[in-house]
């Protein structure tokens, strides 16, 4: 099991070494991960890391070449239909009915669920989306069936919403909105797969993110434990301690020379007296977002293991 | 049972245009077979009342070769005109090679499919759409002829009903059709495949029946194989609108390819993979 994830058996979503292969091309291999309800769970990753194609696969949309997915005990592939019941979904690749006005399409998909969420999705599209749901599809720009689309994904009453990338045609302002609607969605209970390129966006709404690379899961993040992170840069005046004190949970990143990178997750106030009783020449206390962290495993200098062989 | 009815009338809408225009043009060949059969027996008519006519015919009739065939027989004859046959063949491998092929082409099928509908449903919607299509379709031949036999004379003006078996058949006819289309686009992400298989498919077996019935050809074995794989031998509107002998083992054998084909397109359908579009 990867560092930070759960092992808590009620989970609502659940893969066991789920795998996904295109002949000899693994688009997927060996995905483990549960996804608690009521939580945002993020998955980044750049282009064909895994992430649609493990959307997919929760969907049923994919056969699996080897492991499992449950969403809320049921099977992923075999009982797909019980699960797309709990579930809506927001795809990266926008393709709609040009024919169809934004209000039919609407009505259309509504309908596809037993009429249910009709209401709320035009209430959504108009009042907040700010869209004529009586004009062709055809005649809306890309952003407008963004926004006609994420309309029809709050609305449904569903468990879980699955966004695939879903800002990725928004303007700033649209956008606020979207992560507006996902906090909401999380008080009201609903547990959101946001999958997306934005650190920033997926940083600021998830409460753990999935960072995958050439469809393997690299390492699961628990944002409530990095945003409580610290970063201090400091030089000690003369011999720096030999040992810190155990209470203020501090470990040593990095060492250049005189310079010290420590991290810092425990209470501010202990670190602060701490901090009074040793000699320090220089000091600076800040955070650290999320692109360190995905640069560790998609920068420059990774080297895939495979590379290697 | 919501799902479904929006499924069917969203294809219905999608469809309408095409379903529309083949039923306007097989209810125009429908009235203009009759406007034909009426010419015709007009003419023999005229030559039958001529005096050399008249004892040319008794003499036949003395030899006990000819039997005046029917006014029905005769507008079912005309039914067997390949432009028939395209309206129908148009229709169902446009229904079939659009089942899936052409949504998984567009990237549509993901939104249909991501909401809580079976595969099995959203294919048996489009099942009921092209069968339903192909019903009409059939049906505006025999529509035609009764309106256009209302305007024009005809020794024995066929029923309604005589005419709606030799549709029946033709509306048959297009159900394999569009059963083995409709199983390459189960299986395949683009429209044009399916559509190039099912048409390359229907015109060899219209080309295996057109020259096994060429008179020269009679004496070869190969014939009687060409004979034997291919379903146009199956739609015979001459007997359809007569005896009827070999109506129902043609629909017989008809619906039931098409019943296989269908069956195996909803096993692949079900056990395929959707990848993304593009």
């Amino acid at each position: 099991m990867v560092d930070g994830n759960l092992t808590d058996s009620t989970a609502l979503i659940r893969t066991d070494g789920l795998t996904k292969s295109y002949g000899k091309f693994l688009a997927l291999r060996q995905l483990s991960l549960e996804v608690q309800q009521g939580e945002i769970f993020g998955l980044l990753g750049p282009n064909g890391s895994g992430k649609t194609t493990t959307i997919r696969l929760l969907l049923g949309l994919l056969r699996p070449t080897a492991g499992r997915a449950w969403v809320v005990g049921f099977d992923c592939w075999t009982q797909s239909l019980q699960v797309r019941r709990l579930v809506s979904f927001l795809p990266g690749e926008l393709r709609m009915y040009g024919y169809m006005s934004g209000m039919e399409f609407l009505r259309f998909l509504c309908d596809l669920r037993e009429g249910d969420g009709l209401d709320r999705a035009v209430a959504i599209a108009e009042r907040i989306m700010k869209l004529n749901l009586r004009r062709k599809i055809r005649m809306y720009s890309t952003g407008m069936k963004q926004k006609l689309a994420l309309a029809l994904a709050f609305s449904d009453p569903v468990d879980i919403l699955i966004l695939d990338e879903p800002t990725s045609a928004l303007d700033p302002s649209a956008r606020g909105e979207v992560l507006r609607l996902v906090r909401e969605a999380r008080a009201e209970g609903q547990t959101v797969i946001f999958s997306g390129h934005v650190l920033s966006e997926v940083e600021a709404v998830s409460d753990r993110v999935a960072i995958l690379r050439k469809g393997k899961l690299m390492h699961v993040e628990d944002m409530h434990q990095r945003r409580s992170l610290r970063m201090l840069l400091l030089r000690f005046a003369g011999e720096p301690p030999a040992r810190f004190p155990e209470e203020l949970e501090l470990s040593v990143r990095e060492r250049r020379g005189e310079a010290w990178l420590l991290e810092h997750r425990g209470e501010l106030g202990s670190l602060l007296r701490w901090l009074t009783t040793i000699a320090v020449e220089d000091l600076a206390i800040g955070t650290e977002d999320l692109h360190s962290l995905y640069e560790k495993f998609h920068g420059p200098d990774v080297v895939d293991e495979e590379d290697l062989d | 049972m919501r799902s479904f009815v929006a499924l069917v009338r969203k294809q219905v809408l999608e469809s309408r245009w095409t379903l529309l225009i083949s039923f306007a043009a097989l209810f125009g060949l429908g009235w203009l077979y009759v406007f034909v059969t009426s010419l015709n027996e007009a003419e023999i008519f005229k030559a039958l009342s001529s005096e050399e006519g008249d004892r040319r015919f008794r003499w036949m009739q003395s030899m006990g070769v000819m039997e005046r065939p029917s006014t029905a027989s005769i507008i079912a004859a005309f039914w067997n005109s390949p432009l028939i046959e395209v309206m129908v063949i148009i229709w169902a491998i446009g229904r079939g090679s659009g089942a899936v092929g052409a949504e998984v082409e567009r990237g549509t099928l993901d939104l249909i499919l991501s909401r809580p509908v079976s595969r099995s449903t959203y294919l048996a919607s489009q099942v009921l759409v092209a069968v339903v299509g192909l019903a009409v379709l059939a049906v505006g031949l025999p529509l035609g002829a009764i309106i256009g036999s209302q305007y024009n004379f005809l020794r024995e003006p066929p029923t309604f009903l005589t005419l709606l078996r030799p549709a029946v058949n033709l509306a048959a006819l297009g159900l394999p059709i569009f059963g083995y289309t409709l199983l390459v686009s189960a299986l395949d992400h683009v429209r044009w495949r399916a559509t190039t298989i099912g048409s390359v498919v229907t015109l060899a077996m219209f080309i295996a029946r057109v020259v096994s019935v060429i008179p020269v050809l009679q004496k070869y074995r190969w014939r009687d194989w060409l004979d034997r794989i291919t379903i146009f031998k199956l739609y015979n509107p001459v007997d359809a609108v007569g005896a009827g002998a070999e109506l129902g083992y043609n629909l017989a054998v008809l619906s039931g390819t098409a019943a296989v084909f269908i069956a195996l397109a909803f096993v692949g359908f079900a056990r395929r993979d959707l990848p993304a579009s593009g």
